[in-house]
């Protein structure tokens, strides 16, 4: 089967188990059933789909669309593959975990929800795949729709605030997106992609059309200051929807911003700046993303404003590559991109588990609060190993897969700060201190989420009592947290695939990048790194202490449980037990301005608000004036017209005779004239 | 892929560096006490402690899991990965593929995850602040030692800390007055990271019974005793690896190597003895104000990236 079919088949699937699931639904088990079942099928397809098109060649179907600007175009070239590919995976993952999670909605139309996370998962296939403007603006808005039906699937106040913040903030982006794909459609005369690639625009057109889309999808994407939705909206949804949401929805705005920078502008000539702004916006939303994931108590909104200081990393590594491709230089180029790529993988990965993790743990003790929690890890073992896995690949250890994307994205900032201009220089150090910043605030932050969660002793009866998560889910996360070992022990095998794609996608030779089990960042670099040595080096010498260890153990008494930890003498209490509150305080002390700017974003919003609430008023007050000015002036005449009517007709059959004789009279006089 | 002869190079220096920990930390003890003029103990009794400990029943809080048992050993082994990867001995770094500074800065996250999270798996809540305090030493630190190492690394041309300290062991550096101060910016960084007076947050034996160690007993304290004590040795040594290099073997042969050895040993030695000087002269800072302190690095290392900027 041709990668094209095996797209086909997967979007003919999911079709019909969305319907299937919305037809079934007075029947939740079949319903859920069947929608598992056509989206696991779907899936597998799918991945078929992106992973033969990884490298290549392009394959495209063109269609005639119902108008002449509309072809029906899709293309699956190696970029659009990893994204099906990645969509695929983490799709595939959800089905087989909202196989037991949809219980929890039980009663609450589990069919609609089967037809929204078709609708979803398909609509994203086709916004990777679309080769023309006005199809992908169609699937975009089909895929916000989806999803914004899945944040708003509590039907509580707080979901349905979220969802219409997200609902606007989508639509302000897709305007901008519409913009920027006119102005180029204007250009180019069509709305094919495969047109607007080969037209050259003026450089201030150009520079506007990247500012638009960079905006537009920067939107999406939920990077600061335009995040503001993110950490209200994915919370709110179903744990696999927000799985999906945060694991890849997210990821199309960054796939969106490469298209229009690197493939659609790819006639001419990047500019400097635009990879120096990427950069900025990415150094940015790292830093401040984390340090509002920290002061964070709610597990699914830490891990939402996780998900922004991610797309801050990735962000880093695109802007590198636009930097490398501005200054000439084609190796750093591909570098920087390969590393915003496998940093998108990774992160969808590591999110995608996370978020599955934060859902069997919802499941089992029904609050969000991770104050409420503690103690897991003795009840839920699989789900914690797995969100341990998880947390360590967030935070960029070695040899896990975050690790090896933060690893090729500081070189590609060494590499750009070694040999580019005067502004490089400047810029590219710090974006490297940024995200060594970011990379020991999101160790804190995780040691304090897998801490408050699974450590310790429980702090609620809920927690106490929790058992293992239905064997679906626990399927789901630990086929995720096998990825992340698999993503950062293949990595030698893997980055090449990536920087092919990277290369592929710039138009530019590929370049060295791994070379047996070492990774290489370019044939020049000096430095190697070997994540599955490190893992060998970790395993063999641990040993050595446990032989120490064993040593002595002749001599000593069997190891036993205290009654209590030591709590200077007084008598413990749960009470005593660290909270995620307390545990975060120093950084939110040490950090005030960062949590001001915040304050100020959240001002912002408000005015918003408040102006459409304006707004709201203003179309009140318009809406009467055509009343006001055309209909009351009527309606008054009608009626003191008829009041003088009643005068003359009196009622008094005397007047009555009398307006005969007028009227006789007023005859014989005309006849008589 | 590395030769066999580096490979053992790496295993044998891991080795040596663990066996001789203790000495190491036997000696900041020796030292303390005649600055107080004690007699103390010899610089032997760190042996005698873990030797005693080992022998101990091993006693675990009633809430403690998984993370709070394997610490100890994963602590061990990533400090002994960061010991094949150090040029401790050699300009060059015995296992490359270990030896960059990113790898070498993450190696020290990983330690400091399980090391926090095994203060909070163990209930007590003295450990859970000094896991908080560990993790913001780490936040306040990690910026001003990549900024330093950056520098130094641009000025070398490679992240590779073996290339780093031998461009600046050959005078190879584009500007002295750059790396002398991205070198006392990481100086200060790693003064932090040993976790000696005034900084020893999380630590504090007074404050907070020793922070995430609080509960650990017998054969665990003492493989974490252990550990810490590799870890100042490491970290001391990471520093002489990047900036004081010299005098280290250039190329693997018995001779060099010993002459590596032994300037490695003064070379400890003395900074040591620095760092006992400034321990036993200062009080502890209050946690609250040490951003006050971590800024200085931080403007150490800027000034340090000013300076390569413009090619002071």
């Amino acid at each position: 089967m041709t990668p094209l079919e095996f797209l086909g088949l997967s979007l003919a699937l999911s079709l019909i188990g969305a319907f299937a699931s919305l037809i079934l639904g007075r029947s939740e088990t079949l319903a859920s059933g069947i929608a598992s079942v056509a989206g696991v099928l779907a899936a597998a397809s799918g991945l078929g789909a992106g992973l033969l098109s990884l490298t290549g060649p392009v394959s495209t179907l063109a269609l005639d669309g119902p108008y002449p600007f509309a072809h029906f175009v899709l293309r699956l070239d190696p970029l659009a593959g990893l994204m099906v590919a990645v969509i695929s995976l983490l799709s595939l993952v959800a089905w087989i975990y909202g196989l037991a999670y949809v219980r929890e909605y039980s009663g609450r139309g589990v069919g609609g929800m089967g037809f929204f996370m078709h609708l979803f998962i398909a609509s994203m296939m086709l916004v990777v795949t679309a080769d023309n403007a006005f199809w992908f603006l169609i699937f975009f808005e089909m895929m916000s729709l989806a999803s914004y039906f899945l944040v708003i699937f509590d039907e509580d106040k707080n979901a349905v605030g979220a969802g219409f913040l997200y609902f606007f903030v989508a639509h302000a982006g897709s305007v901008l997106i519409m913009a920027a794909f006119f102005l180029l459609a204007n250009a180019a005369g069509s709305f094919d992609f495969e047109a607007f690639r080969h037209v050259s625009l003026s450089a201030p057109m150009a520079s506007t059309v990247f500012v638009l889309g960079f905006l537009g999808f920067g939107a999406k994407a939920g990077m600061i200051p335009l995040h503001i939705w993110l950490p209200k909206a994915h919370p709110a949804a179903p744990s696999h929807a927000s799985a999906l949401m945060s694991g890849v929805m997210i990821k199309i705005g960054i796939f969106g911003i490469v298209k229009v920078a690197l493939d659609l502008l790819g006639g001419g000539q990047p500019m400097l700046w635009w990879g120096v702004l990427v950069l900025a916006f990415g150094a940015v939303s790292s830093v401040l993303g984390v340090v509002y994931a920290l002061a964070e108590h709610d597990i699914k909104k830490l891990l939402a404003y996780h998900s922004v200081e991610n797309i801050g990393i990735i962000l880093l590594g695109v802007g590198t590559g636009m930097i490398g491709l501005a200054e000439g230089q084609p190796v750093l180029a591909v570098l920087g991109l390969m590393a915003g790529l496998y940093h998108l993988v990774n992160h969808a990965v590591f999110k995608g588990l996370l978020f599955l993790g934060a859902g069997s743990v919802i499941f089992r003790v029904h609050t969000k609060d991770m104050e409420e929690m503690g103690g897991l890890a003795k009840t839920m073992p699989w789900t914690a190993l797995s969100f341990l896995v998880g947390a360590l690949a967030i935070s960029a250890i070695p040899p896990l897969n975050g690790f090896v994307s933060e690893w090729y994205t500081y070189q590609g900032l060494f590499a750009a700060a070694l040999s580019g201009s005067f502004l490089v220089q400047f810029a590219t150090p710090i974006a490297a201190v940024m995200l060594a910043l970011t990379g020991a605030l999101a160790v804190m932050c995780f040691v304090k989420a897998y801490g408050v969660i699974f450590a310790g002793p429980s702090r609620s009866a809920h927690a106490a009592h929790a058992t293992e998560a239905p064997a679906p889910m626990v399927t789901g996360m630990v086929v995720l947290a096998l990825a992340c070992v698999c993503l950062g022990l293949a990595a030698p095998w893997i980055a090449p695939v990536i920087g092919g794609i990277a290369s592929a996608t710039l138009g530019l030779p590929t370049t060295t990048l791994a070379d047996g089990a070492l990774l290489i960042p370019g044939a020049a670099s000096t430095t190697v790194l070997s994540t599955p040595l490190i893992a060998i080096l970790l395993l063999a010498l641990a040993t050595l202490p446990i032989v120490v260890k064993a040593m002595f153990s002749g001599t000593r008494i069997a190891r036993r449980r205290s009654d209590a930890p030591w709590a200077a003498g007084y008598l413990p209490d749960i009470r005593m037990a660290l909270t995620a509150k307390s545990f975060a305080q120093p950084i939110r002390m040490f950090f005030v301005p960062l949590y001001a700017v915040r304050k100020s974003v959240a001002g912002a919003w408000s005015h918003i608000t408040i102006g459409f609430e304006n707004f709201v008023c203003l179309a009140r007050r318009t809406e009467p004036w055509a009343d006001t000015r055309f209909v009351d002036p009527v309606t008054r005449g009608v009626t003191v017209t008829g009041r003088w009517m009643q005068v003359i007709q009196g009622g008094d059959f005397r007047i009555y005779c009398l307006y005969i004789v007028g009227a006789l009279i007023v005859l014989l006089a005309v006849a008589a004239h | 892929m590395p030769t066999l002869s580096h490979l053992l190079l790496a295993l044998g220096q891991a080795l040596l560096l663990f066996a001789a920990a203790p000495l190491v930390s036997g000696l900041s003890r020796f030292e303390r006490a005649k600055m107080h003029t004690r007699h103390g103990p010899g610089i032997f009794q760190d042996y005698r402690d873990i030797a005693k400990l080992l022998k101990r029943q091993d006693i675990t809080p009633p809430d403690a899991g998984g993370v709070f048992r394997v610490m100890p050993i994963v602590m061990l082994a990533t400090l002994f990965v960061i010991a094949t990867g150090l040029p401790i001995f050699t300009r060059f770094t015995p296992l490359a593929a270990v030896g960059d500074l990113i790898t070498i800065v993450y190696l020290f996250a990983l330690l400091r995850f399980f090391f926090s999270l095994s203060g909070i798996d163990s209930g007590s809540s003295f450990a859970g602040i000094g896991a908080s305090r560990e993790l913001t030493m780490g936040v306040l630190v990690e910026p001003i030692m990549m900024l330093a190492l950056f520098v130094a690394a641009l000025l070398a041309g490679s992240t590779n800390l073996g290339a780093i300290g031998t461009a600046i062991a050959d005078g190879e550096v584009r500007s002295a007055a750059a790396t002398v101060l991205a070198g006392c910016a990481f100086a200060f960084a790693i003064y932090i990271e040993l976790g000696k007076l005034p900084y020893d947050m999380a630590e504090a034996e007074q404050e907070l019974q020793e922070g995430p160690l609080t509960e650990y007993s017998g054969p665990s304290l003492a493989l974490v005793k252990w550990a810490m004590a590799l870890k100042q040795t490491l970290v001391m040594g990471w520093f002489i690896a990047v900036f004081l290099p010299f005098g280290s073997a250039t190329e693997l042969s018995a001779g060099g190597l010993l002459v590596g050895l032994i300037v490695f040993v003064v070379k400890l030695f003395v900074l040591f003895g620095l760092v006992a000087i400034v321990e036993n002269s200062v009080a502890r800072a209050r946690f609250r104000l040490t951003p006050q302190h971590s800024w200085l690095g931080v403007g150490a290392a800027s000034l340090a990236f000013v300076f390569f900027l413009v090619g002071l």
